[in-house]
């Protein structure tokens, strides 16, 4: 048990005067919740934390959970009032309490060395995590060492609000609908378990139902002040933690991308509002062009990836049809965006940049949940122009790297003198072997493309586009690789109007991990860049509808999980719940974490009108002001003691009618005096009100406490009425000669 | 109708002997008319009484006017350490000559008992006076024998903190209906008091001059009585009391809390204590001659009715007297509207 008596000691000690003590106590209960709580709100964050401090940090919990299980005989005292009869043995109890070798109390001493050692550790390691990342390790670290040393309730106190601070700062690392519900359960628990140590009579779910009741009704004061409340840019740096980078690498070797689809992680969000969806083989999201090619892996051209575009609307052929649509990118911690190309961003949004090779990147890593407008041209060719530079990048290879897919691309280059034909051979090559469409490509020796496309063959959309460019730079075809996601799971209703054929559309793609695809583009004169994508040639469903059932099973086994994709999707409910909660948390994205503070303005545009700032100013101001007296009144409302609305009798109206104009005068009558000991009191101050007031007492009296009959009553009622209106007049009248 | 209007008739017909009662208690014990008025309503009121004070200070001469002037048949019994319970209640006796055992009646078997220094005596001793003193009778041998009526215990006391006494126990004090403490009388009536004891001396030698000035008769008394049970209480007063009684309780029971409300620290007055409360409250109205009680009546008695209830230890107050503004009695007072009671 954990007691919180230094303070109560130090009183008995202080002061005899003090007749009864309170010691502070937690119950047994009550302290296995507080630690149960601790864990939750650590597991909250830890994926964020460095395992060392977890190490550290689960060591301590289970610290205290064993000094907790040790203290199991040790009986709870309550809140006790100490008689003198009482106190000395309480005195002696409470120093057995602190001699006792288990409680969680920790020698001090000992706890300091702890916390410094912890402290140096974190502030050594700071330099590899980060600033935030040390800072939120810190936190962490107090937060589990601050329960070794609960003394009083302020030392409750401060776990307390080191939890909520350990709960928000989980915030900042995802802020997605799930982990938001999370938060918000977590904070309901903790609140509970606040209250469950005043009264620990009640049991811990009414205290539950109690918060929630208390949380739904500080919504609206949420919903002003997220409206509000003005949105600052961060004053740290998010940093890259372990768990930060995910989607796609600018450096692919073959095999990467098999890896990445075994996530099911949420990538990013499409929405084309009414317009239709493409169709499904049509949405090659374009993420990175990689052109330089090593003999083993394929990155960036440095060149191109720095070229910004400036006009992208003049190398487009915009005559064809646009499609705009809005994409909302999962923090992936990286740089890169996706589009359809050919795409135009939105002009005004600065924090798009354009490239030469279609690819669109964000001015920023992006750390949270960020959206953009595009319009693509799906139907219009890309670029025609090709720089000498680029040529030769674009034709590049490492000699002797891939002896025989060279001798290949050779024998092709001989045999097919046209471009098109050259490609469409090496497709029809790919189609005819028994090549296979594998998540567990067999390992290559030294990323061989030889060894894939002459002995293993099978391999994922990796393979076979490295080893398609490959054979098109091979045979005198500029080519390069891209790679993106492909297709994307289409949530809502998809209707054609009636017979005009007009889409209506209401909701979302969701793009997920394992739609990460590569494919290729060869260059054609005249023709510019034409996509090519070789996973067609050997598993046409992939592009047209999306993973096979094989792939799927493939998926399952590989990760083992209770739910995998592919049992998701073959139970329908499950699949229909699934779908539900991805358009609600598409929602969250959009409207709660989008909210930004273009957003906002745009909100205050819309109510206030234009330029108006300080009438906006003004309004916020009001409206905050408003909503915090409405706060505190409803609070002293629902706080007042309830008084019994007796109705007043006729005397006792006068009477009190009287009292307060003595009051007014100056002599106010104690609540405890009796109304004639008040009389005496008066004449002792105003003989000349005396005889009058007096008379009115007296009437009082008897009409309160006599036993009357009705007509008696009627007749004293009367007579003190008229006894009433001669004070009031005496009192008057005395006024009158004062002033 | 006519029963109220003989309420009143009857108070007022009494008020001539509650006049001279009080005149003769005042001559006896000078200085102190609130203590007499006290201590009549007390016997009006069919309570036990407890006279706490110093030694010297009238406590066995205010027992024994109060007894004198009644009229009634008393007898006086010094407490002491060595006292029991059978020289009180009496004892069975064989007698040789009618083979058979007599009862030989303690002085409990008196109309008014004078327990002297009853804290003298051992707690055995002093319960035995319990049965008496709540249900009017006493066993001896296993038979119960009514006791004479009207039945009063007056019993003096010295404070606790004086050598060779035992706290009665609570169960004892609260049936006491009134504890009353004289305090030192003011230079004028101790000079009075000097002069008369020098006259009275020269007089009667003796000093027995009380069974000359009986006031009132036993019948009187009686009827007096019987008057004082119907004075009207109006639900006003019987608010105020409950609220006093409350205040009391809710005071104890938030001891240690941090919610307190009242930094009384007493004890909880009990049903009885707020039925003695009220019985007294009526006695003072009948000596103020009026057929209703106001909740004055109820504030005048209660320090004597009501302080040695909500002490949690006797004597916590040693320099005690009757007008402490700082008593626990006063806490409670003060902490309760007259006008409306149970809006606290």
């Amino acid at each position: 048990m954990i007691f919180f008596n230094a303070k109560a000691k130090h009183k008995v000690k202080e002061s005899t005067q003090t007749k009864r003590v309170i010691a502070f106590s937690l119950h047994r209960k009550n302290a296995w919740l507080l630690w149960l709580c601790q864990c939750l709100n650590i597991a909250v964050i830890a994926l964020e934390l460095s395992t060392w401090l977890l190490a550290i940090i689960s060591v301590l919990l289970a610290w205290q959970a064993f000094l907790l299980h040790n203290n199991k005989k040790q009986a709870s005292i309550k809140a006790v009032h100490q008689n003198h009869q009482l106190r000395k043995h309480l005195d002696n109890q409470l120093q057995n309490q602190q001699n006792k070798p288990f409680t969680t109390h920790v020698s001090s001493i000992l706890l300091t060395v702890f916390a410094v050692l912890g402290c140096i550790v974190i502030a050594i390691k700071a330099n590899q995590v980060g600033i935030l990342a040390s800072m939120v390790h810190l936190l962490c670290f107090s937060y589990v060492l601050k329960a070794f040393e609960l003394k009083n309730r302020r030392d409750f106190y401060q776990l307390f609000l080191l939890g909520l601070f350990v709960l928000a700062s989980a915030l900042i690392f995802r802020q997605n609908l799930t982990s938001s519900l999370i938060t918000l359960a977590l904070l309901i628990i903790n609140l509970a378990v606040l209250l469950q140590l005043f009264t620990p009579v009640r049991s811990f779910f009414t205290h539950i139902k109690v918060i929630i009741m208390l949380l739904a009704q500080s919504v609206l004061l949420a919903v002003v002040l997220f409206l509000v409340f003005p949105r600052l840019s961060p004053f740290w740096q998010v940093p890259l933690t372990q768990s930060a980078e995910t989607g796609l690498s600018d450096r692919v070797k073959p095999g990467d991308i098999a890896n990445l689809s075994r996530s099911s992680a949420l990538a990013f969000r499409a929405d084309f509002g009414q317009q239709a969806v493409p169709p499904y083989s049509q949405l090659y999201w374009r993420a990175m062009v990689l052109e330089n090619f090593d003999g083993k892996q394929w990155t960036r051209n440095k060149l191109t990836a720095k070229n910004k575009r400036v006009l992208a609307v003049n190398s487009i052929d915009t005559s064809v049809t646009a499609l705009s649509y809005q994409i909302t990118v999962e923090p992936s911690f990286q740089r890169y965006l996706f589009t359809l190309a050919p795409a135009i961003s939105d002009q005004e949004n600065k924090t798009v940049i354009s490239h030469d090779d279609y690819t669109v990147s964000s001015e920023k890593t992006i750390t949270q949940a960020k959206s953009y407008q595009l319009t693509s041209y799906l139907s219009a060719p890309l670029t025609f122009a090709l720089s000498k530079e680029n040529r030769l990048a674009n034709l590049y290879y490492p000699q002797g790297s891939n002896p025989k897919l060279e001798q290949l691309a050779l024998q092709l280059q001989h045999n097919y003198p046209n471009v098109q034909a050259r490609a469409q051979a090496v497709l029809a090559r790919i189609n005819t072997q028994s090549f296979s469409y594998t998540l567990q490509p067999p390992l290559l020796i030294n990323n061989s493309l030889d060894q894939f496309f002459f002995e293993t063959q099978a391999g994922f959309c990796v393979h076979y586009a490295s080893a398609f460019t490959f054979i098109m730079r091979a045979s005198g075809i500029p080519a390069r690789l891209v790679t993106g996601y492909l297709g994307g799971e289409y949530n809502g209703t998809n209707n054609i109007l009636g017979s005009t054929g007009q889409w209506s559309s209401q909701g979302h793609l969701s793009i997920y991990q394992y739609d990460a695809h590569a494919w290729s583009e060869i260059w054609v004169a005249g023709k510019g860049w034409l996509r090519i994508d070789p996973t067609s040639a050997v598993d046409p469903q992939r592009i047209n509808s999306g993973w096979s059932r094989q792939l799927l099973q493939e998926q399952s086994l590989l990760n083992q999980e209770l739910f995998s994709l592919y049992q998701l999707k073959n139970i329908a409910w499950l699949n229909t719940l699934r779908l539900q909660f991805d358009a609600l948390d598409y929602q969250w994205t959009r409207w709660v974490i989008g909210f930004t503070r273009k957003q906002q303005t745009d909100v205050f545009k819309r109510w206030f009108g234009h330029r108006a700032s300080w009438k906006t100013a003004l309004i916020l101001t009001l409206s905050l002001l408003v909503s915090v007296a409405i706060i505190l009144f409803s609070i002293d409302f629902f706080n007042r003691p309830k008084r019994a609305t007796v109705p007043l009798k006729k005397w006792q109206l006068w009477y009190q009618k009287a009292l307060t104009l003595l009051a007014n005068y100056g002599l106010e009558k104690p609540a405890a005096m009796t109304v004639t000991d008040f009389t005496q009191q008066v004449q002792a101050h105003y003989p000349r009100l005396a005889i009058a007031f007096s008379r009115l007492s007296a009437s009082y009296n008897r009409l309160c406490y006599q036993s009357l009959s009705t007509s008696e009553q009627a007749e004293l009622l009367l007579v003190m009425q008229q006894q009433y209106h001669d004070f009031v007049h005496l009192v008057k009248s005395d006024n009158h000669k004062a002033s | 109708m006519p029963q109220i209007s003989s309420v009143i008739n009857q108070v007022q017909a009494s008020q001539h002997a509650i006049t001279a009662m009080l005149t003769a208690l005042e001559s006896i014990i000078l200085g102190k008319p609130k203590a007499c008025r006290l201590a009549l309503a007390c016997l009006l009121a069919q309570g036990h009484l407890l006279i706490e004070d110093l030694p010297g200070m009238g406590k066995t001469t205010l027992a024994h006017a109060l007894a004198a002037t009644l009229g009634l048949r008393y007898q006086r019994t010094q407490f002491t350490n060595d006292l029991l319970p059978a020289d009180i209640v009496g004892f069975s006796i064989f007698d040789k000559e009618t083979k058979r055992f007599k009862l030989h009646k303690g002085p409990i078997f008196n109309q008014v008992v004078l327990a002297d220094e009853i804290n003298r005596a051992s707690p055995k001793t002093q319960s035995a006076l319990l049965e008496a003193m709540a249900e009017h009778q006493v066993s001896i041998d296993g038979i119960t024998y009514e006791l004479p009526e009207p039945f009063f215990v007056i019993a003096t006391q010295n404070p606790l903190f004086h050598a060779g006494t035992y706290p009665l126990p609570e169960s004892q004090l609260d049936r006491f209906m009134m504890r009353l403490s004289l305090g030192f009388p003011d230079i004028n009536a101790e000079k009075k008091m000097l002069l008369n004891a020098t006259e009275r001396t020269q007089q009667t030698p003796s000093g027995d001059n009380a069974e000359r000035a009986v006031i009132i008769t036993e019948q009187a008394l009686r009827v007096m009585q019987n008057v004082v049970t119907q004075i009207h209480v109006s639900n006003e007063v019987i608010d105020y009391i409950i609220a006093l009684s409350h205040v009391s309780r809710r005071a104890y029971t938030q001891q240690g809390s941090q919610q307190s409300d009242l930094e009384i620290n007493c004890k909880p007055l009990s049903p009885r204590a707020s039925k003695a409360l009220l019985q007294a409250a009526k006695a003072m109205a009948f000596i103020d001659s009026r057929d209703y009680v106001l909740p004055d009546d109820v504030q005048a008695v209660f320090y004597a009715v009501c302080q040695h209830r909500l002490e949690i230890h006797p004597n916590q107050q040693l320099a005690r007297s009757s007008t402490n503004n700082n008593s626990l009695a006063n806490q409670v007072l003060n902490s309760v509207d007259v006008i409306n009671p149970l809006f606290y």
